[in-house]
């Protein structure tokens, strides 16, 4: 749509040279991709994303949309998100985020402004499940001591 | 009568003024020690540290660090730096490092540092 824009791209990208140990993704502003992406360094997606994303930094910035699931180590979200977000380290969500889905975190910052609706889940918590099977791991055990001591 | 002519008791009336107007807000404090079964309801601002299992209703609360709520929290502003297990409804929320929180949340605005656990729905109401 903007022709000189595209045009001063493929310049800067005809001029930059293309360093491919980077593991870096950048989806730029108007590009929409489909797909899964797995063993990337950073990406930074500021068009539109839609599938799976495995990469240790993650930035959605405020003109990226992202739709599916993403895991990534820290994460930063200024755009939008609509599905799953698992992060095993920091993620932080800016004023101009809007997420929507359920969100699986370690540390969380979110600033004042931004606009989540869904599930937050802490991931050191123990959830509702794996209590329940620790407390039967516990009874047997003590079950067994039991049945030792007699 | 005896009022008008006693000139000792001039001074009291006149800081008790002065003490009015620059607070101008009933702001209500609640101990660590102090727990609550039952429900607790204010106008303007609640600063709670003790314990509560029902509701708690105001203007303004402020959770401070140690202080455990389970139940309902409604108010306009809610600053978190304790335990919550149960529904917030609120317009500004603010999650502090220390906070702990378990259940729904519907909110207009939100805070949240780094360094708290949050196990909840959020619910965005605008």
């Amino acid at each position: 749509m903007n022709d000189n824009n595209s045009e001063s791209a493929n310049d800067e990208i005809q001029s930059t040279p293309i360093d491919n140990d980077a593991k870096a993704v950048n989806i730029g502003s108007g590009v929409r991709i489909d797909g899964r992406i797995e063993g990337a360094e950073t990406s930074d997606i500021s068009g539109t994303f839609i599938g799976t994303l495995k990469s240790s930094n993650i930035n959605i910035n405020g003109k990226g949309a992202f739709s599916g699931d993403m895991l990534g180590q820290d994460i930063t979200i200024s755009g939008n998100v609509d599905g799953e977000i698992n992060s095993e380290e920091y993620l932080t969500i800016n004023k101009s985020g809007n997420i929507k889905g359920v969100i699986e975190y370690s540390s969380l910052q979110v600033s004042y402004g931004a606009k989540i609706q869904g599930t937050l889940r802490h991931r050191g918590s123990v959830q509702s499940y794996s209590s329940v099977t620790t407390d039967e791991i516990k009874e047997d055990e003590v079950n067994e001591n039991q049945e030792g001591d007699d | 009568m005896s009022l008008f002519g006693s000139s000792e008791k001039k001074p009291e009336l006149k800081t008790e003024f002065v003490f009015d107007t620059e607070t101008n807000i009933n702001q209500s404090s609640l101990a660590k020690d102090v727990k609550i079964n039952g429900s607790l309801e204010s106008t303007d601002y609640i600063d709670f540290g003790g314990h509560l299992t029902g509701t708690l209703k105001s203007s303004t609360i402020n959770l401070k660090p140690g202080s455990y709520v389970k139940g309902t929290i409604s108010a306009n502003t809610i600053t978190i730096e304790g335990e919550v297990d149960g529904d917030i409804q609120v317009k500004d929320l603010f999650i502090k490092s220390t906070a702990k929180i378990k259940g729904n949340i519907r909110y207009q605005n939100i805070d949240i540092q780094n360094g708290s656990i949050i196990n909840a729905d959020l619910i965005y109401s605008s």
